[in-house]
């Protein structure tokens, strides 16, 4: 099992060094000088050379690239030209209020998902399922802004219930208020999300019900909920583990778009500042942390998934 | 017996599958009984409607099915009974033994535990006393160690032993009725045999009645106490096994009986049956099996009027309306028929030396290589102008790489392989495509081998235009001659290859490689995938076309009838090697080597009174794993002479003066006493 | 059911037969004629008339009008240009880089294989969204940085569905049959499984038509798509949002009609798969945070 995990992680060398590479070439990449880039179109022939100096940019690229990588490994992702603060502190401020809204979105999506899932799959065809497969279809199509929108307007423009912008509560602190400020992102990250995990279940359930041991239980004489329950959920819920987790993992820097409907200070808020203010060392930054946290929650869902698949072994 | 209340009483059941549109009867109107302590096998080709019979009588069926009639089983009715009433009856009187072992269990389920869910779900069997009762099942299977078994997952099972495990599932509740629905199919011949004796001694033990679903004659020659065959949704013959083999009434039993290679007949043609069997919604008017009937194809009640099964014999039955009609005796039909070959066969064409095929097991992150896999490690075999050379053996013995090596479809590691005394191997790959006109492939799966973008004339012309000989060769006319060869018209030109049978699609992949007038066809199990009557069809095709075009066949394949059938030499392959190596009747009459003598007599023959008198060999254990053979002579862990130096010395090959035998083996019988089974060493197994 | 020239006239036919897809291919063509003769209508998506500005839905203005008194529907029609011609752009880079790519990982294996792969895992790690801001960012603000960073998102998709078909057909007995008569490498992977693979490259197509629309507009919802004042659906609903006391409409409608379009491809997608018995691919390469 150790063995395994220290596989894995060796395999994500090769992928962590070219994201890396790729996230630090986006300086180079920008069409200009990098200096120029660095400290602001209008800075003084002094504070280039500052910055030249500071940032080492006459070294041969692949020193710097080292150099970089070294800081980064060591915590230091720069500082923010706009705020002026390290770029890692900017990040970890944020970090909390993006895990609440993954957290919760991901308990919406689930909680709608999988119900409709099994209950479209147990009678394909049926008006149950038809019904379930156009919310599905409605789930998936709805872009989250315009969803994100009309829950605006009714329940807090119309309605007056809810807030239409929300910040950060930590959930312990303050869990009425933080419900109700967080309740509709995610709400509408969830609903979206729930569309994706129940066709992949409903496929996969499906897919199981018309498997050969599925029928040998049955020939056993098993009532039909040990047969569903227990056969054929078993095998269908393994790879729904996979798709779990990749959503989750999506959420930590794939909610933009909801935090930017609802203002939400995550940390995809952070990048669309970074972006719009040109602010190169914040963007760096935000995207090295989104993938090393998609990585991570990656490993564990394969790590995870050996540990629950018996027929896959550690060898 | 039949004064006995029957176990399983069946009577006028149809089944039709409707969907959409108008419902396609698959099964008839089907009657028969089954009673306590027989085997009763009911044996058909694809689409005959026998599957369906096995699932309708367990009330699996999909609920598209549209059942009716009456199925009782005891005192209960299965048509029509609640979800309850069939629950209880599939835990109280139903075991299934279902066709493919890779796929009956559930992989993430502990195999004990599925065993014994059943009782412990009914209250028959107390939680705390499951993983016992487990493991005694499991014993009585002849599984070893079967408590830590027990404790084990199917992947970590062989296909054998998940047969086994299917087996005790179904024997669990201790079942009246047993259905077991192609229950060796899937297997090697080898494992066939021990699962076949396994079934025959636990119905034995238990009384049970067993309805046994086959296609293979062989089987139900093996194992039946009574037979039904069905063709088109009927039962057009029951009777007793020995009726059913040595007089059989109806013309479509009696066909199929005699398009099987029998042992006895090896220079007879083989009678195929013409045409295809009909599908559920391309039924003929009257009798289903007139257009291919020698006698009823023009009579006028045959084609309006479909006989009904009536009594025969004293526990015989046929469907048809001559069945008392003597008919010329089988052979006295048969074309008279030289055999393979013909005259003697010329010069050596291909020549394969030490060949040796090694796949690396690779692991680790490196992908450093840990281990080789020697599928074909040392083989060595001659192919002359005109004859037939056949490799058998049981799947994983390197058979198919061996002949895609030769092909070059697959690196060789060592040795050699001729074409006209010209080595293939070191050929660039100009020469070696120039080389591979005059050598040419036929697949097994019919289904695969052809690309179903590709209208059927375009896939027989594809080798010529990848040579760039389309129009040298003729173009559109050639291909028609070539339809015309293999029994195909030119009005199928501008079909895509899903619109036909597996048999035509076989004689297209023929055509195909034919396209390129080569001088050796290398045949993959050409007709494993094909129904019985078709396999007739193509194995004649094959056969005349050997004549016509003076054509050396290497053929591939895991039938032993179908090899004698064929042969002029067989080389008999286990794990990578040829163990043994002899003209065809020498192999036959007198093996040599353990392996081949037992895979001689676990082969089941159609014949029940052959089969009763012989006595047969049963291998323990199964194929191992060719990454990790055994050290020694690879097959001494199953062989039933194997001593101290079998495990450590890997025999080498030897020859017998006068005979055109090589054997490796330290203790091979000597072939000029012809029997199969005169050794004492020889009873392990039954 | 395989698709063969042969058979793409019933394939056609199939489709207008199956209610879904029929209703949604009608709304996408409806769509796609009034963006593409946009110019020969009645209005002018840049006029302003501050006079105007926020005013509900009327007989002048069928969907109101914009806080410069533009007439949104007029708006609506051109932002359908802008949405339609990045998807297609977007389609047809990812399809021409990553069906190649997959057939020629799939096919030889070995260190092609494991460079696309090592790609794909790349790629992977950033929700699409955050990938094409991250070019958008170095590229800068244009209907180009749009069409190449959704473009270069959809790659990973077409890769690896290609590659997929392409191992199975691989061993596939009639792909070992040309090589058997001495075809090429590149003859097989041409002529043998890319024709073979069309039904699911197809599929895929409209799923990334419909991913590519919901990308741009997410993009231009952000403020990162393509530039003012060039309409576009995604920059509409961005200012709409700031008017919703006062004018509801003004999100709303702009976003009804990228609903409809994207729902349209996706019940399109969804009725190819089905006929031509493909597996509809539910992931849409990591779109999830495209949301």
């Amino acid at each position: 099992m150790i063995g395994y995990v220290l596989r894995r992680l060796l395999h994500l060398i090769p992928v962590l060094l070219l994201g890396s590479a790729a996230v630090w070439a986006i300086i180079y990449a920008v069409p200009g000088d990098p200096v120029s880039v660095l400290v602001g179109e209008n800075a003084t022939a002094e504070q280039i050379a500052a910055a030249t100096a500071k940032y080492g940019l006459d070294r041969p690229a692949l020193v710097q690239y080292a150099d970089w990588l070294w800081r980064a490994l060591h915590g230091d992702l720069g500082t923010s030209i706009h705020a002026s603060e390290p770029v890692l502190k900017l990040i970890l401020e944020r970090l909390p209020a993006t895990f609440q809204l993954a957290f919760l979105a991901t308990i919406v999506a689930l909680v709608l998902g999988i119900p409709v899932a099994i209950a479209s799959a147990l009678k394909p065809g049926s008006w149950v399922d038809r019904i379930l497969s156009l919310w599905n279809a409605l789930t998936l199509g709805v872009p989250t802004f315009w969803l994100g929108i009309l829950l605006i307007l009714w329940f807090s423009v119309e309605m007056r219930w809810l807030p239409s912008a929300s910040t950060y509560i930590p959930l312990w602190e303050d869990p009425v208020a933080a419900l109700r400020s967080l309740i509709l992102p995610a709400v509408t990250l969830g609903v979206y999300v729930s569309g994706v995990l129940a066709r992949f279940l409903r496929a996969s359930l499906v897919n199981e019900m018309r498997s050969d041991y599925v029928r040998t239980a049955r020939s056993k004489g098993l009532w039909e909920w040990q047969v569903v329950g227990v056969h054929i959920l078993r095998n269908a819920l393994l790879p729904f583990v996979t798709i779990v987790g990749l959503m989750m993992a999506n959420f930590i820097g794939g909610a933009v778009v909801t935090e930017a409907v609802f203002t939400y200070p995550g940390l995809g808020r952070l990048l669309i500042q970074a972006i719009s203010t040109r602010d190169y060392p914040l963007i760096q930054g935000c995207i090295i942390v989104i993938m090393v946290i998609y990585i991570l929650i990656n490993l564990s869902v394969d790590v995870f998934y050996a540990y629950i698949d018996p027929r896959i072994e550690y060898k | 017996m039949p004064l006995a209340k029957p176990v399983l009483s069946v009577r006028d059941l149809t089944v039709a599958f409707g969907g959409t549109g108008k419902p396609v009867p698959v099964v008839r109107g089907i009657s028969f009984d089954v009673f306590a302590n027989e085997v009763f096998c009911i044996v058909g080709e694809s689409g005959s409607g026998k599957s369906v019979t096995s699932l309708a009588v367990s009330g699996l069926l999909p609920e598209t099915a549209d059942v009716s009639g009456s199925i009782v089983i005891g005192d209960t009715e299965i048509v029509g009974a609640s979800a309850a009433v069939l629950r209880h009856v599939r835990s109280q009187d139903l075991g299934f033994i279902f066709q493919d072992p890779a796929t009956t269990l559930n992989p993430v389920l502990r195999v004990g535990r599925q065993i014994v869910e059943g009782e412990v779900t009914h209250g028959r069997l107390r939680p705390s006393e499951a993983q016992v009762r487990a493991a005694e099942l499991l014993r009585e299977v002849d599984i070893a160690d079967p408590v830590s078994r027990a404790q084990q997952y199917p992947h970590q099972f062989s296909g054998g032993m998940r047969q086994r495990a299917v087996i005790a599932m179904a024997m669990a509740g201790k079942p009246r009725l047993i259905i077991a629905d192609e229950p060796t199919t899937a297997l090697d011949v080898t494992v066939q045999a021990q699962v076949l004796s396994l079934l025959q001694r636990r119905q034995a033990e238990t009384a049970a009645a067993v309805i046994l679903i086959t296609h293979d004659l062989g089987v139900v020659a093996e194992i039946a106490h009574r037979v039904a065959v069905m063709y088109a949704g009927r039962i057009v013959e029951t009777g007793t096994v020995d009726e059913i083999f040595s007089s059989p009434r109806h013309p479509y039993t009696r066909a199929l009986l005699r398009s099987i290679p029998r042992g006895d007949a090896v220079h007879a043609r083989l009678d195929a049956i013409p045409g295809q069997p009909p599908t559920p919604e391309t039924l003929p008017a009257g009798c289903p099996f007139h257009p291919r009937c020698v006698i009823g194809k023009e009579r006028g009640e045959c084609r309006t009027t479909e006989p009904l099964l009536r009594p025969i014999g004293a526990d015989q039955q046929a469907a048809c309306h001559f069945a008392e009609e003597k008919l010329l005796p089988a052979e006295a039909r048969r074309t008279d028929f030289s055999g393979p070959a013909g005259e003697k066969a010329g010069d050596s064409l291909l020549e394969v030396d030490a060949l040796k095929v090694h796949f690396p097991v690779r692991a680790g992150i490196l992908k450093r290589v840990v281990g080789w896999v020697r599928a074909v490690d040392g083989v060595s075999l001659t192919v002359r102008v005109g004859e037939t050379v056949s490799l058998v053996g049981e799947s994983g013995c390197g058979k198919t790489t061996t002949a895609r090596t030769i092909m070059g479809l697959v690196p060789a590691t060592g040795g050699d392989v001729r074409f006209e005394g010209r080595s293939l191997l070191k050929l660039s790959s100009s020469r070696m495509r120039e080389a591979r006109r005059q050598m040419q492939y036929v697949f097994q799966d019919p289904y695969a081998a052809l690309n179903p973008v590709l209208p059927v004339e375009e896939v027989v012309a594809e080798p010529l235009r990848l040579h760039g000989l389309y129009e040298t060769a003729g173009g559109a006319a050639r291909i028609a001659e070539l339809f015309e060869m293999v029994g195909l018209s030119r009005r199928m030109f501008g079909r895509y290859p899903s619109e036909f049978s597996g048999g035509q699609r076989q004689r297209i992949g023929i055509a195909r490689a034919l396209a390129l007038n080569p001088r050796l066809l290398i045949l993959d199990e050409p007709v494993s995938a094909l129904d019985v009557s078709i396999q007739a069809q193509v194995l004649n095709l094959l056969q005349d076309l050997q004549k016509e075009l003076k054509l050396a066949y290497l053929f591939i394949s895991h039938n032993l009838s179908v090899v004698q059938h064929m042969s002029d030499r067989v080389a008999v392959m286990y794990l990578g090697r040829i163990v043994e190596q002899a003209a065809r009747d020498e192999i036959y009459r007198t093996p040599t080597h353990p392996y081949t003598q037992s895979l001689l007599s676990a082969a089941p023959v159609p014949d029940p009174t052959l089969g009763r008198t012989r006595r047969r060999i049963i291998l323990e254990g199964e194929i191992p794993n060719p990454a990790a053979p055994p050290a020694g002579c690879t097959f001494h862990p199953r062989c039933f002479r194997s001593d101290e130096h079998c495990r450590r010395v890997a025999p080498s090959v030897v020859s017998y003066p006068g005979a055109s035998i090589y054997v490796a083996c330290h203790h091979p019988s000597d072939p000029m006493i012809p029997s199969i089974v005169r050794e004492q060493s020889m009873e392990a197994g039954e | 059911m395989k698709l063969t020239f042969g058979k793409l006239s019933a394939f056609g036919r199939a489709l207008l037969r199956h209610k879904g897809a029929a209703a949604a291919l009608a709304f996408l063509s409806v769509v796609a004629l009034v963006a593409a003769f946009a110019d020969f209508m009645p209005f002018d998506p840049f006029r302003q008339r501050l006079v105007d500005a926020l005013k509900g839905p009327s007989q002048a203005h069928w969907f109101g009008t914009d806080e410069l008194g533009r007439d949104i529907f007029a708006r609506v029609v051109y932002g359908a240009r802008t949405s339609l011609t990045t998807a297609a752009g977007a389609v047809a880079i990812a399809a021409a880089v990553g069906v190649p790519m997959g057939l020629v990982s799939g096919f030889f294996g070995g260190w092609r294989d494991a460079a696309l792969m090592r790609f794909v895992d790349v790629m992977m790690t950033l929700p699409a969204i955050l990938f094409a801001m991250a070019l958008i960012a170095i590229l800068g603000r244009s209907q180009i940085a749009a069409i190449v960073a959704v473009g270069i998102t959809g790659i990973p998709s077409f890769a690896r569905i290609t590659r997929a078909q392409t191992l199975t057909l691989r061993s596939r007995d009639f792909v070992v049959a040309v090589e058997a008569f001495g075809g090429s490498a590149r003859y097989n992977m041409f002529r043998t499984i890319l024709p073979n693979s069309w039904s699911p490259i197809l599929v895929q197509v409209v799923v990334l038509c419909s991913v590519a629309i919901l990308l741009e507009a997410a993009l231009a919802f952000l403020g990162v798509g393509v530039a003012p004042p060039t309409p576009s659906w995604g920059e509409m609903l961005r200012s709409g949002k700031s008017y919703l006391h006062e004018a509801p409409y003004y999100a709303v409608l702009p976003g009804l009609i990228l609903t409809l379009t994207i729902l349209s491809f996706d019940a399109l997608g969804r009725a190819m798969a089905d006929l031509l018995g493909e597996r509809y691919e539910i992931r849409k390469s990591g779109s999830e945070g495209a949301a």
